[in-house]
């Protein structure tokens, strides 16, 4: 295991070199090129753009740039951003990736959890009223194109109906007068979420390894007794209201997110369902006197589970692309929008900055989809 | 082979089963009847096709979806599984009558360890209370099957096939069902191991008193293993009766046929008779005797009506023209079929 993760490691590694190389020269070959830009953008004190000239390396030769932007890039040095002068790189995507990951983890796993409910569901009820209203109205949105069906979600939860706000990452009205600022709030939120799944992970795994039989009883109780607690607490402390204000702006793009993505996990598992149903295992396990839903879930969709694994790499570059789109869509100040944002205003540390970020981002997600996968179907080694 | 004659456990009264196809109704079983005592074993012998596994899965309630029972009844102990509600054949399901499917090899689940597998029908069936107690029930089964108890952590892609087929095994005999049914489990391995496994299985179903139905085409191999023969031809049961006197002395020519096809049965040698033709097509099966194209004794009233029982002693076959006491003598068994 800690070989295979170093292995999966190195390969990181040497991905990332190319993603930076490449970003590096395409960068340089753009038109405005990145030194003239340091050294001539009159936003920069004489004496910044003499100190960034020196730590850039800019009155260097283009393959001494390199170097010095590799070098750079592996310690965390992006720059100063010409957008959010005179604010580091750095500092501008430590406040935006945060906001992207929330929004794009909670909107992958709820899509794949919905995607695989609904896909498993239609797979074992075959001709059913489900069956055709969620094929029908999943097709529909997962071909729907993204930021019309944003922008139509906006106009009805929002204009019309009034119910969510309109768009950005909180309400200045709410926020003013606040004492913290909406990255203190917001990164209490995200310990809050990450300490309840560690819970209620160590929760299943505790009460799984004790020598009972059956259901364990009282891993609902517990965990539900948490997820109860979490909002009574954030409700009795004087930041709440702010949380709150922060939540109801995450919930329009992430339920936008989910509905155009959930389809394509459905249909897969529905196929691959088909597939695991006429195994000899599943009429085994029915021989056995399973329930009926034990039968479905333990045996036919758990083995069903992994070719949706495999795909789910695939429809994670998908679901980058579609919150690149949903963020300038809902302006949600993640690192979709930064990139947009930065490209339109040709900041170009900002650009690289995000860019990395984006592919660290994306092979960290295909890592840990390649773990699940290995954890998920013991015939495969670890390599 | 000493018949025991008790109150049957298992009574099949006249069972008929179809398939509905694009091309039509199959009639996968037709008619069937048979009675089994505790601790009795009756063997299920018939070309492919012929209905056997049909028979075994209507047995469990064990369906696939374009299947309906067109009739009969599945007694055992006296109460009749088939008008049962999903929820109480569930009950029956492995704590009465437990399986060992044809595909043996392809009953594991393959993401679940196979101790664990056992464990659920053992936890289903409330058989022990507790994991420990669980756990001590597999390596109990284990060790019955021959396997190293050790094994019931790994997965079944570390199990041979072998391994595989005893670990199925184990599975079936986990929650002490009255009636086990093999459904030929043991055509995937080499001829070796599948009579070691097939002697200990037999070993294993006279210790623990259970009923079993053992299905295989190759009908020496039934005859090892059972004390009564069944012999299935397109859908019906055509010939019925102690394995020694079914053995001794066929009486429906179907089963003569088989015998012959099959040379290496204990005893005297056989000439190897080879049976021409294909069974036949059960959507549409031929009026009489549905063996009346490949049979040489086939006259007018084969092919018009389908023939009543005859009887020799407790033994019967369903044809006009039964085969005398001493069938192979030198005529039939140069009869070409
Ligand atoms: N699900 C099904 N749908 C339609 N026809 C079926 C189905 N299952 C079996 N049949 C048909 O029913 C008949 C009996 O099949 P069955 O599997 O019971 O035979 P068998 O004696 O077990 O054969 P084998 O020795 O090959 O296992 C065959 O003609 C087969 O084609
Ligand atoms: S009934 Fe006639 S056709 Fe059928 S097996 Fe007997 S002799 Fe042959
Ligand atoms: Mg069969």
């Amino acid at each position: 295991m800690t070989r295979y993760l170093a292995k999966r490691a190195g390969q990181m590694a040497l991905t990332l070199f190319l993603i930076v190389t490449l970003t590096f020269f395409l960068v340089q070959a753009q038109p405005g090129d990145y030194a003239t830009f340091y050294a001539l953008n009159p936003d920069l004190p004489a004496e910044v753009r003499a100190q960034l000239k020196e730590s850039f390396g800019l009155d260097k030769p283009l393959w001494q740039q390199y170097l010095v932007h590799m070098k750079n890039t592996f310690t965390g040095n992006f720059g100063v951003s010409f957008g959010h002068f005179p604010r580091p790189v750095m500092e501008v995507l430590a406040e935006r990736l945060p906001r992207t990951a929330v929004l794009f983890l909670t909107a992958t796993a709820v899509s794949f959890y919905i995607g695989f409910f609904l896909g498993k569901a239609i797979a074992w009820r075959r001709g059913g009223v489900l069956e055709y209203a969620a094929t029908i109205s999943g097709a529909t949105l997962f071909t729907a194109f993204t930021p019309a069906f944003g922008l139509m979600m906006i106009w009805v939860f929002a204009f019309k109906l009034g119910w969510l706000p309109v768009g950005k990452f909180l309400d200045p009205l709410i926020w003013r007068g606040a004492e913290v600022s909406a990255n203190h709030v917001f990164s209490y939120m995200l310990v809050t979420g990450a300490a309840f799944i560690v819970f209620a992970f160590l929760v299943l795994f505790f009460f799984r390894r004790s020598g009972r039989i059956g259901p364990a009883p009282l891993v609902a109780p517990i965990i539900g007794a948490a997820a109860l607690a979490i909002p009574v607490a954030w409700g009795l402390s004087d930041i709440g209201f702010l949380a709150l204000d922060i939540l109801r702006h995450m919930i329009l793009p992430i339920v936008t997110l989910t509905l155009i993505s959930f389809a394509g996990t459905m249909l897969l598992t529905r196929n691959s369902m088909l597939e695991t149903m006429r195994e000899d295992y599943v009429m085994a396990a029915r021989a056995k006197g399973l329930p009926e839903k034990v039968v479905r879930d333990r045996h036919a969709a758990r083995n069903a589970l992994l070719p949706v694994v495999t795909s789910l790499v695939y429809s994670l570059i998908f679901a980058i692309d579609g919150s690149v789109i949903i963020e300038g869509v809902f302006s949600w100040p993640g690192m979709g929008m930064t990139l947009l944002d930065a490209v339109r205003s040709e900041d170009l540390p900002l650009v690289m900055g995000s860019m990395v970020f984006i592919g660290l981002f994306s092979l960290l997600a295909h890592v840990i989809v390649d773990v699940l996968y290995v954890y998920l179907d013991p015939r495969i080694r670890y390599q | 082979m000493a018949t025991v004659r008790e109150a049957p456990v298992l009574e099949v009264v006249d069972l008929s089963l179809r398939y509905q196809t694009r091309q039509g109704e199959v009639q996968a079983v037709e008619g069937v009847s048979f009675e089994l005592a505790q601790g009795q074993s009756l063997g299920l012998v018939g070309e492919s096709g012929c209905g056997k596994t049909s028979v075994a899965t209507s047995l469990m309630r064990l369906l696939p979806e374009n299947a309906y029972l067109a009739g009969g009844q599945v007694k055992l102990g006296g109460t009749d599984l088939l008008p049962l509600s999903d929820d109480e054949i569930r009950g029956y399901r492995w704590r009465r009558i437990a399986m060992v499917f044809q595909a043996a090899m392809n009953s594991l689940d393959p993401v679940h360890r196979v101790g664990q597998q056992v464990i659920e029908a053992i936890e289903a069936h409330r058989m022990e209370t507790t994991l420990a107690d669980a756990r001590e029930r597999v390596a109990r089964l284990f060790r019955m099957v021959g396997l190293d108890p050790q094994l019931m952590d790994r997965y079944p892609h570390e199990f041979s096939g072998g391994m595989r087929q005893r670990a199925v095994i184990a599975m079936a005999l986990s929650c002490d069902p009255d009636l086990i049914i093999a459904d030929e489990p043991t055509t995937a391995l080499d001829v070796i191991v599948q009579d070691r496994i097939l002697r200990e299985l037999k070993v294993v179903q006279q210790e623990l008193r259970m009923g079993m139905i053992y299905i295989s085409h190759d009908i020496g191999v039934v005859a090892e293993v059972t004390d009564r023969i069944g012999v299935m031809y397109a859908g019906r049961l055509v010939e019925l009766g102690d394995t020694a006197d079914v053995f001794r002395s066929p009486m429906h020519p179907y089963t003569a046929a088989l015998m012959s096809s099959f040379p290496s049965v204990h005893g005297e040698r056989l000439p190897l008779v080879g049976l021409a033709g294909e069974p036949p097509n059960l959507i549409d099966p031929p009026a009489g005797c549905p063996f009346h194209p490949r049979c040489p004794y086939a006259d007018d009233i084969c092919r018009t009506e389908f023939p009543d029982r005859s009887f020799r002693g407790d033994n019967w076959a369903a044809c006009w023209h039964p085969l005398d006491a001493s069938p192979l003598s030198e005529d039939r068994q140069n009869q070409d079929f």
